[in-house]
């Protein structure tokens, strides 16, 4: 189903030398209110993004420019049909139909091997920028998609306060822009990115505009009502009103660069992550992204290779994060990816195909500073109509090397109360 | 010396009082001058919400109301056979259940009832999207439509055991041998006692007692109850006990479907649900006690509660604080600009493009794709690309550029109370009739700046205003704080 475009003939600011002086004037009214990180949404699937010091420039930032990430695969996915612990002959013994056959298995070790599906990311696997962490969760088992996601993304047990890891995140970076932190993909803001921090988001780079402030409003007199009307808000909308007119203009970078969602997979993911590369591409001060990517949740129908959900929502995956490499170029060499899921999936199938709600699943990280490989510790599984894939790793420990690695901020702050353990996905940790 | 811009007072333009304007706001998708003037002839605020709720349920009215999508009347097969044999997909015909939502919000008089309908879809959300249960979709609707100001426990039975309930959430499939706990969930988790309240235990359980409630999938789509796929045997959910000895289970599930929604936990989860939509994101624990009170001792009753809500202090003194989502965002839209939207005859007519402007603020009407349903709470509306997005819709509204067929916008003439008029007593005019509310400095300020006027001008019928700016001036209301709020 298409989406036929909105036709309000407001023109095209951006490419009209009379917005400028309304540009400037923004900047120059806005900086400084207190916008910073970047939402936007396409479909089911959600991109938010959040970004270093965003000052006069666009570039220099003191995390050398390093971008992380957080791909969000919502609905508890299936780490054993992703990331396939063929070595583990419950796996076997519990999978009767779903299970994935060890010589189909790609880049096989003598216990793991990846889904076929995941094809795609092979030329990353081979050059050690790919890595699995098995056994990644929350600590104490919770089937709740709802409450899990909540725990998962606020990453603070025991607080009541509603602050996103990734908003803390953003509290130790330096710079206040709304674009450090950027969501891609719904038109919420996600549960990570939520907090005292701005963030910024929008639904296509296309769409980033104030309607109004165009070539026909030449004295800016939209812009400067809409400031009157939203200064003095104090409720989170007035927030996002002073986000959004502070970053649309440093935007400007990224609409200028082209648009390859030609080269990804014609769905939601890929144009999110699409968007997500053009703007990184732009090079205008993020630094963090959040991507949901959701329908993972496979009661029934998670198949086989020959046919189901698994299959193409792999498939989907795999290639929305090749292409978003390949597209993201040189800058590739600062953007580190790494998924989350808020629980994985029971080890036996159930009667339709499919799995109910289980513990443990698997982490995939990949690009800058990855250590490729097969990580995590694995307890063998059992068989039961109740086993679960026990977590060994906390799914903190996994995100604070990506945070330790790529950025100034301190794992303790940012997962607070949390002791974090060598994992050794990342280079250097 | 007055201020430049103290407002302008143009007194014949009615408005209702604070607290009237508050509840009308609450629950109604956006105030019109009928709808000003309905709560005015009713005697006021309570009185007109009193009356909107004594009003018996009708559902031949019902059915009639912006019938504009005969598909609707379609059985589940012979959507689905449509759809294989290439004609008309399941999605274009459940994006036509979210046109009729939306329009049926703009235009019925029936505010409060509108308002429930839409609270009981998302607590019980099954999303209009995806083949299965769409085909059945159009059907649970008019379910929820039937119960909307009736007893929870006959919404609870009702729902949970329609087909688009049980294929959403795969108990149409469910079987003995291994029951399928995503239903059996989600009604513990997510529409009755709540997270906290249910052990993994009775999650199973509440699978078992929930087998045998079946859906043809993907052939006939005919539902039926199969006492061979019943789990039988001995079941504890919580202090729930039965025997269950009997194949058929059906009587077995009504009585636990009661049970449950005459729970304490789940009383306090609608109350809290309930206190969240209609008073504010952060609802007092004693609100949601008193109003899960009134719940129980009118046996899962609605209407006492919401009766209740409104007469709270709580309820009284949140007044604007309700961040509009995107859907009622767009019809409270049309609904200020006084558009008339007709019958659409094509795509691109107002009834069937709405849709689109609802997804593009953010979401259009029954869509969430999880099963928990819309947030009630405004933080996660309230993002920057909801700004862009809302602005965008409102300005193509406020210049009538798009749509611009199957409706009626209003010239600037119309909107002019009367010519020439000193610009500052227009702004007050339009405040009155958008915002329902009298204007003030800020808002004054904003117009003159949008249109580069100043307070005292005189207004003719050929100033440039009312030539060509007059989409700048309706864009300062639309986009004002207090359009975004209810």
């Amino acid at each position: 189903m298409s989406t036929p475009e909105l036709t309000a003939p407001t023109g095209s600011g951006a490419s009209c030398g009379c917005a400028e002086y309304a540009a400037v004037s923004r900047r120059g009214l806005l900086r400084g209110m207190g916008a910073a990180a970047l939402t936007w949404s396409v479909g089911s699937a959600v991109v938010s993004a959040a970004g270093p010091a965003l000052a006069a420039t666009t570039t220099s930032t003191a995390t050398d420019g390093s971008v992380v990430v957080v791909l969000s695969l919502r609905g508890a996915a299936d780490g054993l049909s992703l990331v396939v612990p063929h070595g583990d002959p419950a796996y076997y013994a519990a999978r009767p139909r779903i299970a994935v056959p060890a010589e189909k298995l790609l880049v096989p070790d003598g216990f793991f091997g990846l889904h076929p599906s995941l094809a795609p990311l092979l030329p990353l696997w081979r050059a050690g920028r790919l890595a699995g962490v098995h056994g990644t969760g929350l600590p104490v088992v919770n089937r709740s998609h709802f409450a899990a996601m909540e725990a998962v993304e606020d990453a603070a047990p025991g607080s009541t306060e509603r602050v996103g890891w990734l908003n803390r995140l953003l509290g130790e970076l330096p710079g206040s822009s709304p674009l450090q932190g950027l969501a891609a993909g719904r038109a919420e803001v996600p549960t990570s990115l939520f907090g005292p921090e701005p963030v910024m988001g929008f639904r296509s780079l296309e769409r980033t505009r104030i309607a109004g402030d165009d070539k026909w409003d030449p004295n800016g007199t939209r812009v400067r009502s809409l400031e009157r009307m939203w200064k003095r808000s104090s409720d989170p909308m007035g927030r996002a009103f002073r986000s959004a007119m502070a970053a649309v203009d440093d935007l400007e970078p990224a609409r200028a660069q082209a648009d390859r969602s030609a080269a990804y997979p014609d769905d939601d993911l890929g144009r999110a992550l699409a968007s997500v590369a053009r703007t990184l591409r732009g090079d205008v001060g993020v630094s963090l992204v959040t991507v949901d990517h959701g329908d993972w949740d496979m009661h029934t129908d998670l198949g086989t290779l020959g046919w189901g959900r698994m299959r193409r929502e792999a498939e989907s995956l795999a290639s929305g994060i090749a292409a978003f490499f390949d597209d993201l170029g040189s800058v590739a060499d600062r953007v580190t990816l790494v998924t989350v899921s808020e629980f994985g999936r029971r080890v036996a199938e159930n009667a339709n195909h499919g799995l109910d709600h289980g513990w443990g699943t698997v982490m995939l990280l990949a690009g800058a500073g990855v250590r490729g490989g097969y990580h995590g510790s694995w307890t063998p599984l059992g068989t039961s109509l109740d086993a679960d894939v026990p977590v060994t790793t906390d799914y903190r420990s996994v995100l604070a090397e990506v945070v330790a690695a790529r950025t100034p901020a301190s794992p303790t702050v940012v997962f607070p109360g949390f002791q974090r353990e060598r994992v050794g996905a990342m280079l250097g940790q | 010396m007055p201020s430049p811009y103290a407002p302008g007072r143009y007194r014949a333009t009615p408005t209702l009082g604070g607290g009237a304007r508050h509840l009308a706001l609450r629950f109604s998708y956006g105030l019109t001058p009928e709808l000003v003037s309905a709560v005015k002839g009713a005697g006021g605020g309570l009185a007109w919400f009193d009356a909107q709720l004594d009003r018996p349920y009708d559902a031949t009215a019902d059915a009639s109301l912006c019938d504009w999508w005969p598909d609707l009347h379609l059985d589940a097969a012979t959507i689905w056979q449509r759809q294989v044999s290439g004609g008309r997909g399941t999605w274009e015909v459940m994006a036509d259940y979210a046109r009729r939502l939306l329009v049926r919000r703009m235009t019925s008089p029936h505010q409060v009832h509108e308002v429930m309908t839409d609270f009981w879809e998302s607590h019980l959300h099954v999303p209009a999207n995806g083949d299965s249960q769409g085909v059945w979709r159009a059907s649970y609707g008019d379910v929820v439509r039937r119960h909307a100001l009736g007893r929870f426990d006959e919404l609870l039975v009702e729902a949970v055991t329609h087909p688009a309930m049980l294929i959403f959430l795969d108990n149409a499939t469910s079987t003995k041998s291994h029951p399928n706990e995503n239903l059996g969930r989600e009604l513990l988790e997510l529409h009755t006692v709540g997270v906290g309240a249910h052990t993994e235990a009775d999650v199973k359980a509440s699978a078992r007692i929930l087998t045998g409630w079946r859906v043809d999938l993907w052939r006939t789509w005919e539902a039926s109850y199969s006492p061979q796929d019943h789990w039988t045997g001995p079941v504890a959910v919580g202090d729930f006990r039965d025997a269950n000895s009997d194949p058929d289970g059906r009587r077995l599930t009504r009585r636990y479907l009661r049970h449950l929604a005459h729970h304490p936990a789940t009383a306090r989860r609608i109350a809290r649900k309930l206190a969240t939509k209609f008073i504010s994101d952060t609802p007092s624990e004693q609100v949601v006690d008193e109003l899960a009170e009134v719940y129980l001792a009118h046996d899962t009753a609605v209407v006492p509660v919401l009766r209740a809500l409104v007469r709270t202090q709580e309820f009284r003194k949140a007044k604007g604080q309700k961040l509009r989502d995107p859907a009622e965002d767009v019809v409270a839209s049309y609904r200020a600009l006084g558009a008339e939207v007709v019958a659409p005859r094509a795509d691109d007519h107002a009834a069937n493009a709405v849709l689109w402007q609802s997804d593009a603020v953010g979401m259009r009407p029954a869509a969430w794709p999880r099963p928990d349903g819309p947030p009630l709470h405004g933080d996660p509306w309230a993002s920057p690309s909801r700004a862009l997005a809302s602005m965008e819709v409102h300005w193509s509204l406020a210049g009538g550029w798009w749509p611009k067929k199957g409706v009626t916008w209003q010239s600037p003439q119309q909107w002019a109370p009367e010519l020439p008029i000193e610009f500052r007593d227009l702004v007050d005019h339009l405040s009155r009739a958008v915002h329902g509310r009298r204007s003030s400095r800020q808002l004054l300020r904003a117009a003159c700046d949008a249109v580069e006027t100043r307070p005292g001008e005189r207004i003719t019928g050929d100033h440039r205003l009312m030539a060509w700016q007059f989409n700048r001036l309706l864009g300062v209301l639309l986009d004002h704080p207090h359009h975004y709020h209810r």
